[in-house]
């Protein structure tokens, strides 16, 4: 600390001090502690106010839905139809299905006759009036009521214990994958660390260093949009093995990689294998080349060698990936809504995104991460203490 | 009781590349002996070392133990043991694990390791240290670790890459007597790499000296130092002083006259020079004294010198003088206090059978 004030002075420290105190303060303490106090904040969604709150929202989807229709009806009635967007090029940019529902309905619009479209814009925009007239009314009982009836809010643990039983065991079920896929990421590593670790030429690990960092150059979605080309029904596994034969993909044979755990772990692995090979390249690189050649010479196997020599060694480095690597995929939203397309077994991070953006619950919400970033501290304590793996190794 | 086997290099070289490490050479060494090889840094003793213990395959020729040839072979399957210069000691196993880690490696059972890592941790004296950590043990202490480390195996062969290089002066003389004891006590064949003569010349049985990836000479310790094969063997092993000249006349068949900067030198003509050849002289420190013109008989060599400086080596007294141009080299024995007054120009004096010369050749750099 003294150091730092002799070499930046007092004001220049006390700037860097105070950015980094606000940092924490903003980014860090303060939405957590709001995330905390929501979880534990219980709203009561039977009470009266509640039940508005929710026609009304539905009151607003409804019309968000029919101007959509509006919309995609007159451009149809356009004399140019090249300017009518078919039901194929729906955009769909979000994640989850409420993102696509709202199409639906739209999709047979270009088929229907001038007259046809006519009536049916007059009778939306009837729908709509009746609809915006509700919601004035509604939204002014709501205004009345607030405060008197309904949104109970108490603090309670009832956030956590009403989580379903099929949610309880998509929590679990998450932890199990994300170890799943941390031990992948380990089995993947390791060699590769050792083998770059213990290269004696220049050339060979700056070659294989670039061949780890370029890739993460590259947006993470991007990566994980990558593998969904490769993993594809007619992507380019399929057709690689239909090019040499095995499978033949216009008789309609080809493997569903996508969709599967199976893919969500290899992707996943894929996207946070660089967190995992670099703190065990640092732990090996440090280990001295004659004990291997000592334990060798003693007479050890390579399965020995490693057991006892290398792996003890690189242990604080095998567990910061590891650490690194579990949290990174227990909290991972993007792979498994991307590459598992809802049809593989959820992760606890989609349903945790349901509950904030589609059960529109984030007080529940903010229970269920809470619940996991626990759950995930807890397991990470508890597997450092069976290897034992302290702290204070971690920190060296 | 361990049983030593012998080491046979036929023909073997090592090339990296263009750069050749390791000529070819032939090398036996004795089943049951203490052998150093004794070189500079980078002359090829360590790539000898490491292509016995089988890390490096040899680009030409074969390498046998007791016989068997070990092409082939990796260093896990040969009947040796390696020492490192760092000794490479596993940090985070305890002395014991370390001592029974090559027993373990053969599926030897718990109790037997345990009972046998104990054994030889009193063969080390360092009984009751087992549950240490190595870290906690002093220099001294780890290095008799290593050593029973590598013993624990039953080596035919143990092979030592200057494992005292780290440890301080007084301790590596101490473990020069330890290594020699153990290596009687236990018959195993001791293969020494050092670039320390006086290591080599007080333990080993037989040293080969080497430069520039060659062995120039394999013999006992005393013929070594007594008699030097050529200028570099001379003036590695021991100090010397050096005079270069050229053969003036021959006296008989042993003896021959060198005139050099000093004036004329009379010498033993070992290499059997003719009149005119390049030649060098070299005489042990040891070898040169002091002459009172009083009581000089004028027999051997006499050269004018100038004391520039005095050292007290404890046993010792060495004098540093300047005859004309060259240096000059003079040890005594410290008896009492001879030489305490010696001050100026002194005349000296070395006999003709202690001078020996030689064909001039590369010296050893110092």
């Amino acid at each position: 600390m003294t150091e730092i004030v002799r070499i930046y002075g007092r004001g220049l420290t006390g700037l860097f001090l105070g950015l980094v105190a606000f940092w924490m303060a903003l980014l860090i303490v303060a939405p957590q502690l709001s995330m905390i106090d929501r979880a534990f904040l219980y709203q009561d969604r039977g009470g009266e106010t509640a039940m508005l709150a929710l026609e009304i929202d539905r009151a607003y989807q409804r019309v968000f839905q029919i101007d959509q229709e509006l919309e995609l009806l007159r451009a149809a009635a356009e004399p140019d139809p090249a300017a009518a967007p078919s039901a194929g090029a729906a955009p769909s940019a979000g994640f989850g299905p409420s993102a696509m529902s709202g199409f639906g309905p739209g999709a047979g619009a270009p088929e229907v006759s001038a007259d046809e479209a006519g009536a049916k814009i007059a009778a939306l925009g009837q729908e709509k009036r009746l609809l915006q007239a509700k919601i004035t009314e509604l939204e002014a009982q709501e205004t009345n009521t607030s405060g008197e009836a309904g949104m109970e809010e108490v603090y309670s643990l009832d956030n956590f214990t009403s989580m379903s039983a099929v949610h309880f065991e998509i929590f679990l079920a998450t932890i199990v994958y994300a170890f799943c896929v941390t031990l992948l990421a380990f089995c993947a590593c390791y060699p590769v660390a050792y083998a770059v670790a213990s290269s004696d030429r220049e050339g060979k690990v700056a070659v294989l260093m670039l061949g780890l960092v370029i890739p993460y150059a590259i947006n993470e979605l991007l990566r994980i949009f990558s593998w969904v080309m490769i993993l594809d029904k007619q992507g380019l596994l399929n057709v690689a093995l239909d090019t040499i034969g095995l499978i033949d993909l216009d008789a309609g044979e080809g493997f569903r990689f996508v969709a599967s755990n199976g893919a969500v772990f290899v992707v996943m692995t894929y996207a946070y294998v660089l967190f995992m090979v670099f703190p065990i390249y640092n732990t090996i690189e440090t280990l001295d080349r004659n004990q291997v050649e000592a334990a060798r010479d003693l007479g050890a196997s390579v399965w020995r060698i490693h057991a006892r020599v290398v792996i003890p060694h690189a242990k604080p480095g095998i567990a910061v990936g590891s650490i690194m690597t579990f949290m990174l995929s227990a909290g991972s939203i993007a792979v498994p809504e991307i590459v598992g397309r809802g049809l593989h077994p959820d992760w606890f991070s989609q349903v945790i995104y349901r509950r904030f953006f589609e059960a529109d619950s984030w007080n529940q919400g903010s229970a269920y991460s809470l619940a996991l970033l626990a759950a995930c501290i807890a397991f990470i304590l508890i597997t450092m203490a069976i290897f034992k793996v302290g702290i204070r190794d971690i920190a060296k | 009781m361990m049983r030593g086997k012998d080491v046979t290099l036929q023909g073997v070289s090592m090339r990296f590349g263009a750069f050749t490490a390791v000529e070819t050479t032939d090398l036996t060494i004795r089943a049951g002996e203490f052998f150093s090889i004794l070189g500079p840094s980078g002359c090829g003793k360590t790539t000898i070392l490491r292509m016995v213990s089988g890390f490096l395959q040899p680009s030409s020729g074969e390498i046998s133990i007791g016989g068997e040839p070990m092409t082939g072979r990796g260093p896990n399957r040969r009947p040796t043991a390696l020492i490192f210069q760092n000794l490479s000691l596993f940090p985070l196993m305890s002395v014991r694990d370390n001592v029974a880690f090559g027993l373990e490696a053969r599926g030897i059972g718990k109790a037997e390791r345990r009972r046998r890592a104990d054994g030889l941790l009193e063969m080390v004296a360092l009984s009751g240290q087992g549950d240490k950590k190595p870290t906690e043990l002093s220099g001294g202490q780890r290095q008799r670790v290593a050593i029973a480390r590598a013993l624990a195996v039953e080596p035919a062969v143990l092979l030592l890459d200057e494992p005292l290089s780290a440890l301080d002066l007084k301790l590596r003389q101490h473990m020069r007597a330890e290594l020699k004891q153990i290596q009687r006590m236990t018959g195993v064949t001791f293969i020494y790499i050092t670039h320390d003569q006086g290591e080599a010349l007080t333990m080993s049985d037989r040293i080969a000296v080497m430069n520039r990836g060659r062995i120039v000479q394999v013999a006992g310790t005393d013929e070594i130092y007594g008699r030097p094969a050529n200028p570099f063997v001379a003036t590695f092993v021991g100090e010397q002083n050096v005079f270069r000249g050229r053969v003036k006349r021959l006296e008989g068949d042993t003896v021959a006259v060198i005139e050099t900067a000093v004036g004329p030198v009379r010498g033993i003509n070992r290499d059997g020079l003719q009149s005119g050849d390049d030649a060098m002289i070299f005489v042990r420190p040891e070898r040169v004294s002091i002459v009172d013109p009083e009581t000089d008989d004028g027999q051997g060599n006499r050269l004018d010198a100038e004391i520039e400086r005095r050292d007290l080596e404890g046993p010792f007294i060495n004098l540093f003088l300047r005859a004309g141009d060259a240096p000059l080299a003079l040890h005594m024995p410290n008896a009492g206090d001879a030489g305490s007054g010696l001050e100026g120009r002194q005349r000296i004096g070395f006999a003709c059978e202690d001078t020996v010369i030689m064909r001039a050749g590369e010296l050893a750099r110092d």
